[in-house]
C-alpha cells in the first residue's frame, strides 16, 4: 500500500508541473530562418492546438496554421506554431498571429548571414515529434546576441504567488482536520477524568 | 465570439459565487466582531440594535465595496494581458 501511495502522489505532482510546464510561458533564444504556412489536420494530437475561433469559424477539422521555424542556440532546430489563443485556454489572449509572423519574417537570419539576428521567442507549449505538436509562440523580440540572459519574472511572481495560495489552503485545511480530530477524541474521552 | 460569451459566462458564475461567499463570510465576521465589541463596551443596551446599527454602518462602508474587487481585478489582469499581448 505504501508503494500505492508514492504512486498517487507521483503521478499527482507529475500531472501538476507537466501542466505549468506546458502552460507558462519560456523565452528561447534563437535564430529565425524561415516562416511558412501548413494546412494540419487534427487528429488525436488535436488537443495541443488552439481552439480560439477568434473571428473565424468554430472548430474546423483542419485549417492553415503560421509556423516559424529557428535553430536555438545548440545549433538545433525548433519549430513553433503560430497560433491564436484567443479568448480561451491558455490564457494569453492572443489575437495577433499575423503580426506576429510578419514580425518573424522580418527577424530572418540564416547560418550565412555576416552578422547573425538574434530573437528572444516568447512561448509555451512542447515540442514532440512523435505526436507533431509544437510550441506555440507569443511574441519575438530582437536580442543583441545569443549570450542574453532573460530573468522571467512573470513566472517567478505567478509560481511564487500560486505556492503562497496553495500553502494558504494546504495550512487551513491541517488545521481544520487536527481540530476535528481533536474534537473526537474529547467526544469518546468525555468523564475519563 | 462564442468564446468570449463562453469567457464572460464561465468567469462570471464563478466569480459570483466567490462575490457571495466573500460577502457572507466578511458580513459574519462583522457581526462576530460587533457582539464581541458589545461585550467588551459594557453592555449598551440592547444586543441586537448594537449590532444592527454596527451592519448599517458597515453596509455603507468602504470595506464592503472592496469586495467588488473580485470583479474588479480579474478583469484589469485579462485587459493588461490582451494589451502586453497583442499591442506592444
Amino acid at each position: 500500500m505504501v508503494y500505492l501511495k508514492w504512486v498517487f502522489w507521483g503521478v499527482f505532482w507529475a500531472v501538476i508541473l507537466g501542466f505549468l510546464h506546458y502552460t507558462l510561458p519560456q523565452h528561447d533564444i534563437a535564430r529565425i530562418t524561415d516562416t511558412y504556412e501548413k494546412r494540419v489536420d487534427f487528429g488525436e494530437n488535436s488537443i495541443f492546438w488552439a481552439n480560439s475561433n477568434s473571428g473565424n469559424a468554430a472548430a474546423p477539422t483542419n485549417r492553415d496554421v503560421f509556423f516559424i521555424q529557428a535553430f536555438r542556440t545548440n545549433g538545433k532546430p525548433m519549430i513553433y506554431r503560430n497560433e491564436d489563443t484567443g479568448w480561451g485556454w491558455p490564457p494569453y489572449f492572443k489575437f495577433d498571429t499575423s503580426n506576429l509572423q510578419a514580425e518573424a519574417s522580418d527577424l530572418m537570419s540564416k547560418r550565412s548571414a555576416s552578422a547573425a539576428q538574434w530573437v528572444s521567442i516568447t512561448h509555451y507549449g512542447w515540442r514532440n515529434e512523435f505526436l507533431s505538436i509544437f510550441p506555440n509562440a507569443i511574441s519575438v523580440k530582437p536580442v543583441s546576441g545569443p549570450d542574453v540572459t532573460i530573468i522571467p519574472w512573470f513566472n517567478i511572481i505567478l509560481l511564487t504567488v500560486l505556492a503562497a495560495l496553495f500553502w494558504g489552503i494546504w495550512a487551513r485545511w491541517r488545521k481544520f482536520r487536527t481540530r476535528r480530530e481533536k474534537r473526537k477524541v474529547d467526544e469518546y474521552t468525555e468523564g475519563w477524568g | 465570439m462564442l468564446a468570449l460569451a463562453k469567457l464572460i459566462l464561465i468567469g462570471g458564475v464563478i466569480l459570483t459565487v466567490l462575490y457571495i461567499a466573500l460577502s457572507i463570510w466578511s458580513r459574519r465576521t462583522r457581526r462576530g466582531k460587533l457582539e464581541a465589541e458589545w461585550l467588551v463596551s459594557g453592555r449598551p443596551g440592547d444586543e441586537d440594535e448594537f449590532v444592527d446599527a454596527g451592519l448599517k454602518e458597515y453596509d455603507g462602508s468602504v470595506r464592503r465595496k472592496l469586495i467588488l474587487g473580485v470583479y474588479v481585478v480579474p478583469i484589469a489582469v485579462i485587459a493588461t494581458i490582451v494589451y502586453l499581448t497583442n499591442f506592444k
